[in-house]
């Protein structure tokens, strides 16, 4: 009930009239961009506790002030390398919509950049491929100084039911593979 | 308090009084009548239609003053108590609870069909009280009661009587008794004034200078008692005042005995505050009581007999005010044995609770470090005290079942009428504790099982006879404490699951491999399964192929399990195992690689090394010897999938759950830990064996096992590497 009254006062975190200001931040040497109003803090990257049997890009859960958050590792996600660790590294705090209430995520990036206000004019449709990221991960492709920052969809990267999906899916796979390797 | 929570306060109660008409009527039909009952049914009846009048809920006074009437028959004994007019006033009952629900709750209206069956009802009952007339139902006659319209005081008509003797020493006092009588007839007319000089003695002994005199005074005066008393304020130690109210007022002092504010149960104070009753009559009432404690006879007679035979008040009225001064005790009794307290103020108070217990872990996570002995003890101290509070917080939580569980008397009732079938409901184990949010969402489920037990379980009579069993079937609700868990039963005497059925709808719709080999147990447990419905005829009632397998997901969600148990012929048993409580628990914390997980400790009976001759062979089986007795176990290295390999020593936790041993191989033993259970989020909904996380003291998160899942994953494993092998 409260979560639907939030959603309803907050404007949708995705709504790109709203999403002016984005936070940037490096992956693996490329630059993205989130709208800022999803973000709710940035912290330091540690503490994290390993949830076994999940997917590689689930990294685990971290302890946020006494609520359990899971910690989603986007460069597996985007189907890469996993994240290596470093001084830089950081977990972004998101709120995700989910079916029936917010849930908040946290994503590992390598570092974090600064928030740039990016005009809608000056953002471009996502490319059909060659962006190597499954195309709905992406909003739009920001120009600031003459580069692309790829500014991506938070309610699709971090999609709770695709979450939840793949890693079932995940689980299915390693058990017929456990079968056949049995076999 | 607002209107609007008084409403709110007077929904709910109202509900209470309906689940408590309903228990009582369900009672009344099956046992002899009995006073005390009946007169709880008429309160809660009465109370419903006071209160509703307090809201201008017009509806809801009118109907239930019928009922109302009906009652107050019944506890009259004029009229008595059978099958038929209890199954009426549970049909009342219902229509009182859709009244209360539409009028009061949402301030609607019924619509035209429910206002006629209301009407209909309310036929009904007039057609069933005897010869008294029925009122309209609209218009509740407050005044019926015996004592208004007895009359019966010293005096006739709507005067006061007024009694005064003066005393002898007035006139040398400097008062003159005219002065008051003529006082008096500013406030009212004095209608007669009767002289009484009884008392006057012969010439030769009068004393001019005294008064003798007594006036019998018939007063008509809208003022009340304590002004017209006042009047004579200056004598009164002088004289004996008696001021008799008139009988036209008695019935108003009834009313306002009924209404008084419940302040004082002292019945004194009662008849002060309703007017009834001076405070300097009170005194003089309460020597005399003292006086007469302290004569012959010793004993104290109660304040209410000495009034009335003072002639201060009538019988009557105190009758009346010894039944408020009742009430008001009773409901201050009751009051004292129970507080209402908001759910969602005692939710938040168990969340601090839990904050306190991981910021305690913390704390005392730093003091062992410290190496600071007396801040250890210290901590320690703090830390026992936590624990204390925290299983005090849980226990507000905690209610019987049996309030749940009586819920069902009615289903089981009617579900049997309209089935044709007779059914007994048997209630055990009432008073078994749970957490109210279990309870709360263990009832659909419940429901699920009680009616799928009655449509399928419980044959038809012809054909229970002739299985040479009673024809009465009984349905019995379970409720005990197992090992940490609640285990609540559903079992029914009927003919149990058509195990051979089962099976071949199972293979029928794929849920089972033809060639699979399946125990009995396995068999039963199939019904749970998403689509499967067995009944021949579907029915209104059940039958549609969906619930159990609801059931099951419910009853999962809530971190428990159920599991069915049945003997062809001879009856089914559901078992529905549940945690006491889904916010803190005692945990067993172990250590694997660099991870940590709890156990939840209800469910650890010991801990044992695994010896190195065990671990050697360890790879090739999954048991050892525990003093014995063969003990699986789970290496839970493995079954996670962690990659730091093994410490030098490892060993195994001994769990127990549902009747079944098994071990948990882990690295290392790092003792107990109170567990404030957090969620894990939908991320991870489909992970099994981890029920949920808790917070270190350090911090960190540790995962709880979902020990139940991880023993039923070991035994699925086991059986598909036999399928394998075969």
């Amino acid at each position: 009930m409260s979560a639907l009254v939030n959603v309803a006062e907050q404007p949708a975190p995705d709504a790109p009239q709203d999403a002016l200001q984005y936070l940037t931040f490096m992956l693996g040497g490329e630059m993205f961009a989130i709208g800022i109003l999803a973000i709710k803090e940035i912290i330091e990257y540690g503490n994290l506790t390993e949830v076994p049997m999940m997917p590689d890009y689930i990294r685990g859960v971290i302890n946020l002030r006494g609520s359990v958050v899971p910690v989603v590792d986007l460069s597996s996600r985007f189907g890469r390398k996993s994240t290596q660790i470093t001084r830089r590294t950081c977990i972004v705090i998101i709120e995700v919509a989910g079916e029936q209430e917010k849930q908040v995520v946290g994503v590992v990036v390598d570092a974090v950049n600064e928030v740039l206000e990016i005009p809608q004019e000056e953002i471009e449709a996502p490319p059909a491929f060659g962006a190597r990221i499954r195309t709905d991960f992406i909003r739009g492709m920001g120009k600031v100084n003459g580069r692309f920052v790829i500014i991506l969809n938070v309610g699709n990267v971090l999609s709770l039911d695709d979450l939840a999906l793949l890693e079932q899916t995940h689980a299915h796979v390693t058990s017929a593979a456990d079968v056949e390797a049995a076999q | 308090m607002s209107m609007d929570q008084a409403l709110q306060t007077y929904i709910e109660e109202s509900h209470g009084l309906l689940e408590e008409m309903e228990a009582i009527l369900l009672r009344l039909e099956n046992e002899p009548q009995d006073d005390e009952t009946v007169n709880a049914m008429f309160r809660a009846a009465h109370t419903i239609k006071g209160s509703a009048g307090l809201f201008g809920l017009d509806a809801i006074v009118a109907f239930t003053h019928v009922v109302e009437n009906v009652l107050e028959e019944v506890r009259d004994g004029a009229l008595s108590v059978d099958g038929e007019l209890v199954e009426l006033l549970l049909e009342c009952r219902d229509h009182i609870g859709l009244l209360i629900a539409v009028v009061a709750e949402s301030g609607g209206a019924l619509d035209a069909a429910q206002t006629a069956a209301g009407e209909a009802l309310a036929g009904r009952l007039r057609a069933r009280r005897g010869g008294a007339p029925a009122h309209a139902a609209g218009v509740p006659a407050i005044h019926e009661s015996p004592v208004a319209a007895s009359g019966g005081g010293p005096v006739e008509g709507d005067c006061w009587h007024l009694s005064i003797a003066f005393g002898h020493e007035v006139l040398k006092n400097g008062m003159d008794p005219i002065s008051f009588i003529r006082y008096l007839s500013t406030i009212g007319d004095i209608v007669s004034l009767a002289i009484d000089d009884s008392e006057l003695p012969g010439l030769e002994e009068m004393d001019p200078e005294a008064c003798y005199l007594s006036y019998s005074i018939e007063f008509r005066s809208e003022a009340d008692k304590q002004t017209i008393e006042d009047v004579f304020e200056f004598v009164r130690e002088d004289c004996r005042l008696r001021i008799f109210p008139p009988p036209s007022h008695l019935a108003a002092f009834v009313e306002r005995l009924e209404h008084a504010s419940g302040n004082t149960d002292m019945l004194g104070q009662l008849l002060i505050e309703a007017g009834i009753l001076t405070g300097h009559e009170l005194e003089t009432a309460l020597r005399a009581q003292d006086s007469m404690a302290a004569g012959d006879t010793g004993t104290r007679p109660p304040i209410g007999e000495v009034l009335v035979r003072d002639g201060l008040v009538q019988k009557e009225v105190v009758d009346v005010a010894l039944e408020k001064q009742r009430q008001i005790r009773d409901h201050k009794a009751q009051e004292a044995r129970f507080v209402r307290v908001s759910a969602e103020k005692l939710d938040e108070l168990i969340n601090l609770v839990g904050e306190l217990v991981i910021a305690g872990a913390g704390a005392s996570l730093l003091a062992r470090r410290s190496g600071d002995a007396a801040l250890h003890e210290a901590n320690s101290a703090v830390a026992n005290l936590v624990e204390e509070i925290r299983d005090g917080a849980l226990k507000l939580r905690m209610v019987e079942i049996g309030e749940t569980f009586n819920r069902f008397q009615r289903v089981v009732r009617d579900m049997s009428r309209e089935l044709g079938k007779d059914i007994g409901l048997e209630i055990g184990g009432a008073d078994t504790e749970l957490d109210k949010t279990v309870v709360e969402k263990i009832g659909d489920p419940l429901m699920h099982l009680v009616r799928n037990a009655m449509d399928h379980g419980i044959e038809a009579v012809e054909a229970r006879v002739a299985a040479g069993k009673p024809a009465k079937g009984t349905l019995r609700l379970n409720a005990y404490h197992d090992s940490g868990s609640i285990v609540i039963e559903v079992a029914d005497d009927g003919g149990g699951l058509k195990k051979e059925k089962i099976l071949r709808k199972a293979i029928e719709r794929g849920i089972v491999g033809p060639g699979q080999n399946l125990s009995d147990s396995e068999i039963c447990n199939l019904v749970f399964e998403a689509g499967f419905s067995t009944a021949e005829q579907v029915s209104n009632l059940s039958g549609r192929g969906v619930g159990m397998d609801v059931v099951k997901r419910n009853i999962q969600a809530l971190r428990g399990s159920v599991d069915i148990e049945s003997a062809e012929g001879r009856g089914t048993t559901v078992r529905i195992r549940l945690p006491l409580t889904l916010a803190i628990i005692d945990g067993f914390l172990v250590g694997v690689g660099k991870s940590s997980f709890v156990v939840p400790l209800d469910m650890v009976l010991e801990c044992i090394e695994l010896s190195e001759a065990d671990r050697q062979i360890a790879a090739a089986r999954s048991y050892v010897n525990l003093r014995g007795e063969v003990l699986p176990f789970v290496r839970l290295r493995d079954e996670f999938e962690i990659k730091a390999p093994p410490g030098k020593r490892e060993n195994i936790v001994v769990v127990q759950y549902g009747g079944q041993k098994a071990g948990f191989v882990v690295d290392e033993l790092l003792g107990e830990f109170q567990t404030v259970i957090k969620p894990l989020g939908s991320v991870f909904r489909h992970l099994k064996s981890i029920s949920g996380s808790t917070i270190l003291g350090t911090g960190e998160v540790a995962l709880i096992l979902d020990v139940p899942a991880l023993l039923q994953l070991g035994v699925a494993r086991d059986a598909q590497r036999l399928v394998r092998e075969t």
